[in-house]
């Protein structure tokens, strides 16, 4: 089965209509997570775009076809090793446990019980879908969002010119846990973020597995809805976020990236970064350079 | 209105659909003589807009697109058009 | 009934041990003093094979509640234990758990709130927290604790109900005393107490619903409505549940409070806690010197046991609420404003602010009570809080 017939005829057990952004990242790695994932599934996704979006239910109404619960921001790896102990006690270990949570409630306030469940070995496969900041809140700074980027939390004035720090590294913080399976992935490289979903979900029956997701978001990243795709394909081109795993503790570029395009490529169509300087690409173009380096070091 | 006891907040009636083809600003339309039905746009379309009938038949169902305009931007072979809705 | 065994054990142990005998699914927890060895002993019975409980040691408060919650949500019986810090760290996902109304029982060694800085007794941290929909009750003495936690079990459990109980003691004062506590049998148990099996709620892919929708206010008033009624009818079944008990057991807790020597009294002293047992010898010796005087062991918190209060209060000329913790806007103690809100007619009455940050209330402290309640007795209402100052 190839990954276009994965996503050709699975089932889609996500709301046919739910009022995500034009463009969104998110709504695409929810539906494929899903079509992979199966009916065999229970999810648990705290507020953000996804939840906000409706798939969490309304009213009296579910907004997925599988069993979905609303956890509170920062709990999601907490709540969700209770659900998995539990099933791991009844022997229903087919059952797929799967979390699915933005950037600001798994790096930020949910990295606690993140750090926590990875570091019980919990069973179950936390998936971060990253768009770089609050985008449910009105694109508010979060620690993955990266230097330079305006946010509405750190707007570009004549003094401070966008958020001042780098971005939290995340799946390499994640990596340190002994996870049974890490990895990054980016919708444009779909057949590769498919595998690592299935990946992750086989791992999550051994213990912790963790996707760190790159998520497109053209309401707050200010470009055009149909370049999504080529935006996260030009973030991987341009080593601004690089594709790897690590599979018990074995590091693997899965994607290589042998002519690399420049930075300019990938931000040039992102207005967040409309107003950085060329010191200020330079800035971030250093960061990306060591975190290359220490990925090349870990791979050995 | 709902019969249920009011313990728990649960939802279990039905599935919360949201009418989100009257977002659309523009459709996109397949052109099948440029279509080499390689379905890249399926794997791509955020929406799941984008079906397949048979083996190899890529169609496009307009019941919940959005016309966010990502097949048609990458369609390695310019087969999808973006329509605008209503027409000029 | 089936024979008991007789332990000499600490108030932390007697709730590890009534836990065990509730045969918890899953157990998560985080150390703090004064609560920490309840789940250090549930975790050396687990260890050793005991219980068949899994056990989660997370890393905060608020990881513990989250985890009994998610795997409440999967339908199983759950515990965890804290108190103070731990207690409002944990408030995010505590309120919630009584929303969601998954029952569950949580010991709580009560404990002063920081600032000042204190590990010491108080109760300050379950009385700010009286508000979040869950069961309290307040326990006097280790047997009570193990009791109050299998009665804890079938009253949340019980579909009328369906709320989280804290079974609250006061730390140090009860959680680190040894008394003689009565371990009864696990036959009898299994007989008061049923297997839980909720029909309310799944979080399984055979049913797969969404547990806790967007809602909409004129819906979210609906649940509320239900949440508050709930409590109102554990007002009831918390009496019948304390019947039960007894016809098992042989031990009877007097169900919302309990009176000692009221009938005749005009003057009443209202206690919470382990305060009751001295103030009991206090009101014997008042007795003696042919004082009118009884004592209101109030033990539940919520639901409040408003009308039974006001019926107890009834033509009492005076009476004093001693509380170990503080109402911030009233300038009184949170049981005796209650109280007071549920009283009828116009008695003499005060709030009595004494033991907070691990002081003791001992029997010279419920003289100075006495002594102002004959003081007061002829003049009705409310008059100033009286503050048990120590010495420093």
């Amino acid at each position: 089965m190839s990954y276009i017939d994965t996503i050709a005829d699975n089932k889609d057990l996500v709301t046919p209509g739910m009022s995500a952004c034009h463009g969104c990242g998110g709504e695409l790695i929810l539906r494929r997570l899903l079509k992979v994932a199966g009916p065999n599934t229970v999810i648990c996704i705290p507020p953000g775009c996804m939840a906000g979006a409706g798939v969490v239910g309304w009213s009296f109404d579910n907004g997925l076809k599988v069993p979905v619960h609303i956890t509170l921001l920062d709990n999601t790896a907490a709540f969700l090793s209770g659900v998995t102990n539990i099933y791991q006690r009844q022997g229903r270990t087919d059952v797929n446990m799967v979390a699915m949570a933005g950037d600001g409630a798994t790096a930020d306030c949910g990295f606690q019980s993140l750090s926590g469940a990875a570091e019980r070995g919990e069973k179950m496969l936390y998936v971060c879908y990253d768009n770089e900041g609050y985008m449910n809140t009105g694109f508010q700074r979060s620690s993955t969002t990266n230097r330079g980027s305006r946010t509405s939390t750190t707007p570009v004035g004549s003094v401070i010119p966008g958020k001042p720090q780098h971005s939290k590294n995340l799946p390499y913080i994640m990596a340190m846990h002994n996870a049974e399976y890490v990895a990054t992935a980016s919708p444009a490289y779909m057949k590769d973020m498919i595998e690592k979903i299935e990946k992750g979900l086989a791992a999550s029956k051994n213990g912790f597995a963790y996707l760190h997701i790159f998520s497109p978001c053209p309401t707050g990243w200010l470009h055009g809805p149909e370049v999504s795709i080529d935006v996260s394909r030009k973030a991987v081109q341009s080593d601004y976020f690089q594709l790897f795993e690590v599979d018990k503790g074995v590091w693997r570029q899965t994607v290589a990236n042998k002519k690399p395009i420049t930075l300019k490529e990938f931000v040039g169509p992102l207005k967040k970064y409309g107003h950085c300087s060329d010191a200020d690409i330079a800035a971030l173009q250093e960061n990306i350079d060591a975190r290359k380096s220490f990925l090349q070091k870990m791979i050995g | 209105m709902s019969k249920r006891e009011f313990i728990t907040p649960i939802g279990e009636e039905g599935i919360y659909i949201l009418d989100t083809a009257s977002w659309r600003a523009a459709r996109p339309v397949m052109n099948k003589d440029k279509c080499i039905e390689c379905g890249i746009c399926l794997t791509m379309c955020p929406v799941n807009a984008i079906l397949r009938e048979g083996p190899k038949k890529y169609f496009i169902s307009y019941d919940y697109c959005k016309g966010c305009g990502i097949c048609a931007y990458e369609c390695p072979k310019k087969a999808i058009d973006m329509v605008k809705e209503g027409g000029e | 009934m089936a024979k008991s065994t007789v332990k000499a054990v600490s108030g932390n142990t007697a709730a590890a041990l009534g836990t065990a005998l509730c045969s918890p699914d899953l157990i998560a927890a985080y150390p703090i003093t004064p609560q920490s060895s309840v789940v250090e002993y549930l975790a050396q019975l687990v260890a050793d094979g005991d219980i068949s409980a899994t056990m989660i040691q997370v890393e905060s408060e608020h990881s513990a509640m989250s985890v009994v919650q998610g795997a409440a949500a999967t339908g199983a019986r759950v515990f965890t234990a804290t108190s103070a810090q731990g207690l409002a760290l944990m408030y995010e996902p505590y309120f919630r758990m009584s929303t969601l109304r998954f029952p569950m029982v949580m010991a709580v060694a009560t404990r002063e709130m920081t600032s000042p800085e204190t590990v010491w007794s108080g109760q300050q941290d379950t009385m700010s927290v009286r508000d979040a929909g869950w069961i309290q009750v307040y326990c006097e003495n280790n047997q009570e604790i193990l009791d109050m936690v299998i009665q804890g079990y079938r009253l949340s459990e019980d579909k009328d109900v369906l709320l989280p109980v804290n079974v609250c003691y006061d730390g140090f004062f009860l959680s680190h005393l040894t008394e003689r506590v009565e371990v009864p049998a696990q036959e009898d148990v299994n007989k008061f107490l049923p297997a839980y099996k909720p029909d309310h709620v799944a979080f399984d892919p055979k049913r797969p619903m969404a547990i806790d929708p967007l809602t909409p206010g004129n819906i979210l008033i609906q649940y509320r409505a239900g949440h508050l009624a709930a409590m109102q009818r554990a007002l009831t079944k918390l009496e019948k549940v304390d019947e039960e008990f007894a016809s098992v057991f042989g031990r009877k807790w007097g169900g919302a409070i309990e009176e000692y020597r009221c009938e005749d009294a005009d003057m009443v002293i209202l206690t919470i806690g382990s305060m009751t047992g001295t103030a009991r010898v206090a009101v014997d010796i008042a007795r003696e010197k042919g004082l009118k005087l009884g004592l209101i062991k109030v033990r539940y918190m919520r639901p409040f046991p408003v009308e039974k209060i006001a019926k107890a209060l009834e033509g009492k000329k005076a009476w004093a609420a001693v509380d170990r913790s503080v109402c911030f806007g009233w300038d009184t103690g949170p049981m005796y404003m209650e109280a007071l809100a549920a009283a009828t007619g116009n008695a003499s009455s005060f709030s009595v602010i004494g033991g907070l940050g691990g002081a003791d209330i001992a029997l010279q402290d419920f003289a100075k009570v006495i002594e102002t309640l004959v003081a007061n007795k002829d003049k009705p209402g409310r008059h100033k809080t009286l503050w048990l100052e120590k010495p420093f």
